[in-house]
């Protein structure tokens, strides 16, 4: 009952605008007093604060952040649409598909879905309009493809939900990359069905030479490296996750350096901008930990197991009930408070089912990203439509449609296939 | 995770010693932590690197905490504020102020119960004995601070109504 009211309690905080962390941090010490009684209660809070500011795991989070912020200030942004554009972008479709490698390269940088879709969409945009394609292919293919950013590594969902759910980080981020490969595929066959159907929604350009190609591809190949180097040294066991932040972060200095892009208002731009966001995500953590640790006192993730141990059918009736469960939350929640809210219920029940928590991990990512693009809140195609202001919400929602039904499809798949998720880290001995 | 928004201007506002300590802090874990690297790939390992990054790492969370109090960055759902009209969104972000009051002043209150508890035992890092005292005031200010601002910020929002 204490749990079915706390949760309740903080969807009428969240939808109140309170801040996330703030939301569940109360909810969490409040119901923690009513427990346990008000000194365990304030203890405890305090000692998950000193815990998780001087957790020297979380040191991975501010250290990506700030590779982020210097490869975007040393214009590695538009590196990877340019290349693909180069590539690919005579063919019929060609600047969707670039737009969607642009989405994949410049996602493993910045790790934000929200950062990817305003990024490449200020790019991939003006150039899809210019070359006279469909509004609704070139909006709803980069809403699409900024969801890219969260799934694949580094990943900021993944590492909020590696310390919520005390799973390794580096294992997530390896178990991230072959769903990640295929969600970019399922993106890129959608836009080529789509010009098959109606080719006149995106007409064929003339050729990039191979000068031009080269250049482009010598471009994007120092930024291109260093992610190569921080994913390897993850998945090959080179690095811990934070050594690789670390390294990463290094490196795109050094990059920022190459590039003649290092100077003292950048490092201080790319700081501050990496503080504020660190400073956001602490706070979401420290709250979401509170919460979770009240979530298991009150034993409310026994009550949902045996609910659906109700229903009979086994662990796959189980994670439809939850996919629906989540699709249906992540229509009025916004992702991070979705995932923050469901992991201290949903994984206890995952580990009972005998199911892999780093499974449950990128499953719940890809659950959070399709709430991104799909309407009421759809956070992304807001972003686009704030670049886009000539082209109507209803045809941003119409242009993502099938991108949404390729969504369903790679999610299917992720359930029915675990080892989409599971076989690249055992592969690799992790 | 970044939050890259290249029509962002956040960034250009003035930064005080805040920005200095956290960015310190930072800086610092990723070189210590690069060094720790380098050093045990060539074989000359860097002892009590990680108790370093945890203390650097501490600053820079808890200065970056109180920074984005100051420049309001907190992550919300603004579902209902974006659709309803300016009292009622002024009433909401009061509320808001005020739980997050109590919230952080919990956390400070906890904070500052488990450094007094622990004040006595001479805690330390095993490496480095990095004594812990003044890392577990640090915590406490922090979040005492962020109480503090967020009471700022009703007041004045109940000034601002009147």
């Amino acid at each position: 009952m204490s749990g079915t009211l706390g949760v309740i309690a903080l969807l009428v905080l969240l939808t109140l605008g309170v801040p996330i962390g703030v939301a569940m941090g109360l909810v969490g010490m409040v119901g923690l007093m009513v427990l346990l009684g008000p000194e365990p209660a304030i203890v405890k809070s305090g000692v998950v604060l000193f815990e998780t500011v001087s957790r020297y795991e979380l040191g991975v989070l501010p250290l990506f952040l700030l590779m982020a912020h210097l490869c975007f200030a040393a214009g590695a942004s538009r590196d990877f649409f340019d290349a693909a554009a180069r590539m690919i972008g005579h063919r019929r479709g060609g600047l969707a598909l670039a737009s969607i490698a642009g989405c994949a390269g410049f996602g493993a940088v910045s790790g934000s879905s929200l950062a990817t879709a305003a990024t490449i969409g200020l790019i991939g945009l003006p150039e899809m309009k210019r070359r006279g394609y469909s509004d609704a292919l070139a909006t709803g293919s980069i809403a699409a493809g900024g969801t890219l950013g969260s799934i694949i590594p580094p990943s900021g969902a993944l590492i909020v939900f590696g310390i919520i759910a005390e799973e390794s980080i580096g294992k997530l981020f390896t178990a991230a990359i072959l769903p990640g490969i295929t969600q970019t595929l399922f993106y890129m066959i959608t836009i080529v069905l789509l010009c098959r159907w109606r080719p006149s929604i995106a007409p064929t350009a003339e050729r990039a030479s191979w000068a031009e190609r080269r250049a482009a591809l010598l471009r994007v190949s120092d930024v291109g490296g260093l992610i190569l180097v921080v994913l390897a040294g993850i998945a090959f066991g080179w690095f811990t996750p934070t050594e690789a932040a670390s390294v990463g972060a290094v490196g795109s200095l050094a990059l920022c350096a190459w590039r003649r892009a290092l100077s003292r208002t950048t490092l201080m731009n790319s700081l501050a901008q990496t503080l504020r966001t660190t400073g956001m995500i602490y706070v979401v953590i420290v709250g979401a930990l509170i919460f979770s640790v009240f979530m298991s006192v009150t034993g409310l993730a026994a009550q949902v197991e045996a609910l659906m141990a109700g229903l009979g059918g086994g662990p796959i009736v189980a994670i439809i009930v939850m996919t629906v469960l989540l699709l249906l939350l992540g229509s009025v929640l916004d992702g991070l408070a979705l995932m923050l809210l469901t992991t201290p219920i949903l994984l206890p029940i995952i580990v009972n089912l005998g199911l892999s928590p780093i499974w449950f991990g990128i499953y719940l990512i890809r659950t959070m990203e399709i709430g991104f693009v799909h309407p009421p809140i759809g956070i992304n195609l807001y972003v686009i439509q704030g670049i886009a202001q000539d082209t109507p919400l209803t045809r941003i929602f119409k242009g993502v449609v099938p991108f949404l039904a390729a969504d369903f499809v790679h999610l299917s798949f992720l359930i029915a296939v675990p080892a989409l998720a599971l076989a690249l880290p055992a592969w690799l001995g992790q | 995770m970044a939050d890259v928004n290249p029509q962002d201007s956040r960034h250009t506002e003035a930064r005080g010693p805040l920005f200095y300590i956290g960015a310190a802090g930072l800086l610092l874990a990723m070189a210590v932590e690069a060094v720790s690297v380098i050093g045990r790939h060539i074989g000359v390992p860097l002892l009590g690197a990680i108790e370093i990054i945890q203390s650097a790492i501490l600053l820079t969370a808890t200065a970056a905490m109180v920074s984005t109090t100051i420049c309001r960055a907190h992550a919300r759902v603004t579902l209902l504020a974006d659709r309803v009209g300016p009292s009622a969104r002024g009433a909401l972000k009061r509320i808001s102020a005020l739980l997050s009051v109590l919230f952080f002043a919990g956390l400070a209150a906890g904070s500052l119960w488990l450094t007094v508890d622990t004040w006595s035992e001479f805690e330390e890092s095993e490496l480095l004995h990095i004594s812990f005292r003044p890392l577990r005031l640090v915590s406490f200010a922090g979040a005492a601070v962020i109480a503090a601002l967020f009471l700022r910020e009703l007041f004045r929002r109940t000034g601002e109504r009147r």
